[in-house]
């Protein structure tokens, strides 16, 4: 279903044949919070939130700059290596300084891992942040929820075929199919 | 004398179209039966979940055509809604003119170029050829009159279909039926009543209304000057641009500019306005009877697609919309 409206959102799936996720998304919950979502990141990756892009331009640098420290947390692997010791007289033996250079890479790798989704989070939540500002009075509205009678009555007034003049009030009465 | 010439007329190309079998020659007879036939009569007309009957009065004297529409009913709810009185609408030649009881108010709103009902279909048929196929039908009868059934076929997706029923031996346009592609009938326009007119009195093309109210123009004139910086890079097939105005709606602060575009017999709008600060983009899709509404954004601007056509060439012409100074660009 995410993937689908991902595909929606993107113009890869056709809107004729997305009937079921609109009313989906229409009707609240998770699909909507998607729809925000996926519309939010689009924004994001096209540059369209303002000011988003220089903080993550900053972020990004300030991490490039950074030097990531390997040096593992002492008490933490003195931890792995005990836990590790106890695990080698249950199982098979085996080398002790193979298992210290794999919970070393185990630990540098976590520590790379937590930093990166640390940026992630701080920018999303400051995206977040940033878009709920603007979106009070630019996030687009459904043209269903806000039928725009002018153009409906201008389309009828100048079509070359005019069998709605009769009803014309009485079409525009419809608004809420 | 005059009806009994064009009648005879039209009877004689009714026998040679039957002989030759052809359907596009019955549509041609149909749609100048409509517009040089003397006729009144009372027809009704379907979209979605609206009804309403019209009262039509219709006269060619030496080559000046002059109508008369009255609705007889109206949408109670509409007339709760919005106050209003059924409608009175005259057309002389190409100018129309409809007047409507608004609030105590007269409002005579001013129009050009429409085909009305029975003159629907356009008397140069060559322009809905590509687009249609036509073929006979059963024989059936409408408002007490025998109608020969023809099928105009939407060769592709780009339109609806239509069936229409045109008397047997004047070919005026009797009953009218649009369909969608899942053969779904979306609106429905028929005579429930229908005589000749013998006489050439034209004492009935004066308003009814009461002209002690007070009256006022509608203000919904096209602005003269049109200059856009947008074009329907790809046209659904079958459509041409039939008109271009830029259109002083109100309760907007900028002229909208309108292009119309039609494949013979259906027609779409499409709708460009800067969006302006505090203004709330709209997007998506919508269904009012045969009617389709298509949204999106493009550049700051908002692009609304209206037609009566299938949502396919709404979404299309929709998508199709672009920039000129981008297509320089791009080159």
């Amino acid at each position: 279903m995410k993937d689908q409206l991902s595909a929606l959102i993107d113009g890869e799936l056709g809107i004729e044949s997305a009937e079921h996720l609109i009313a989906s998304t229409k009707a609240g919950g998770e699909l909507k919070q998607c729809w925000a979502h996926y519309h939010l990141i689009g924004d994001v990756m096209r540059g369209e939130v303002n000011n988003s892009h220089s903080i993550s331009a900053r972020v990004m640098a300030a991490l490039e700059n950074e030097p990531i420290i390997f040096s593992p947390n002492a008490s933490y692997i003195q931890n792995t290596i005990h836990s590790d010791a106890l695990e080698a007289n249950t199982s098979a033996p085996s080398g002790a300084s193979t298992r210290y250079a794999k919970s070393y890479q185990n630990i540098k790798n976590n520590k790379l891992w937590s930093v990166a989704a640390s940026v992630a989070a701080v920018m999303f939540v400051g995206v977040m942040v940033l878009q709920l500002n603007q979106a009070e009075e630019l996030a687009p509205v459904e043209i269903a929820q806000s039928v725009p009678m002018e153009y409906l009555q201008a389309h009828q007034a100048a079509a070359p075929n005019g069998a709605a003049i009769y009803i014309q009030n009485a079409s525009f009465s419809e608004q809420k199919p | 004398m005059k009806l009994f010439a064009s009648a005879l007329f039209l009877s004689l190309i009714s026998a040679s179209c039957l002989a030759s079998d052809d359907a596009w020659l019955a549509l041609q007879k149909s749609a100048h039966a409509a517009r040089e036939l003397n006729y009144q009569g009372v027809f009704v007309y379907v979209n979605g979940k609206q009804t309403s009957s019209v009262q039509v009065t219709h006269m060619n004297t030496a080559g000046r055509e002059m109508m008369r529409n009255v609705v007889l009913d109206n949408n109670p709810q509409a007339s709760s809604a919005n106050g209003n009185q059924p409608r009175e609408v005259y057309s002389q030649g190409s100018d129309i003119v409809i007047m409507q009881q608004k609030n105590q108010k007269t409002v005579i709103e001013k129009r050009r170029g429409q085909n009305l009902f029975p003159a629907m279909l356009p008397t140069d048929l060559r322009s809905i050829k590509a687009s249609y196929s036509a073929n006979f039908g059963a024989k059936e009868y409408v408002a007490g009159r025998e109608a020969q059934v023809i099928d105009l076929i939407s060769n592709d997706a780009f339109r609806y279909s239509y069936k229409i029923w045109a008397d047997a031996e004047y070919g005026l346009l009797l009953k009218m039926t649009l369909v969608d592609n899942k053969n779904k009938t979306l609106e429905q326009i028929e005579f429930t009543q229908l005589s000749t007119l013998n006489s050439q009195d034209v004492n009935w093309f004066q308003p009814k209304i009461d002209v002690t109210k007070s009256y006022e123009m509608q203000n919904n004139t096209a602005v003269n000057q049109v200059h856009s910086n947008w074009i329907v890079a790809e046209l659904p097939i079958g459509y041409v641009k039939v008109e271009h105005r830029a259109l002083a709606v109100p309760g907007k602060v900028m002229p909208v500019d309108q292009v119309i575009f039609s494949d013979g017999i259906g027609s779409v709008s499409v709708f460009v306005e800067p969006l302006i600060k505090g203004m709330r983009p709209k997007m998506g899709q919508m269904s009012i009877g045969s009617t389709n509404v298509c949204a999106r954004v493009l550049d700051g601007y908002q692009v609304t697609v209206v037609g009566e056509v299938p949502v396919l060439p709404c979404l299309q012409i929709a998508k199709a919309v672009s920039f000129k100074k981008q297509t320089a660009a791009d080159k």
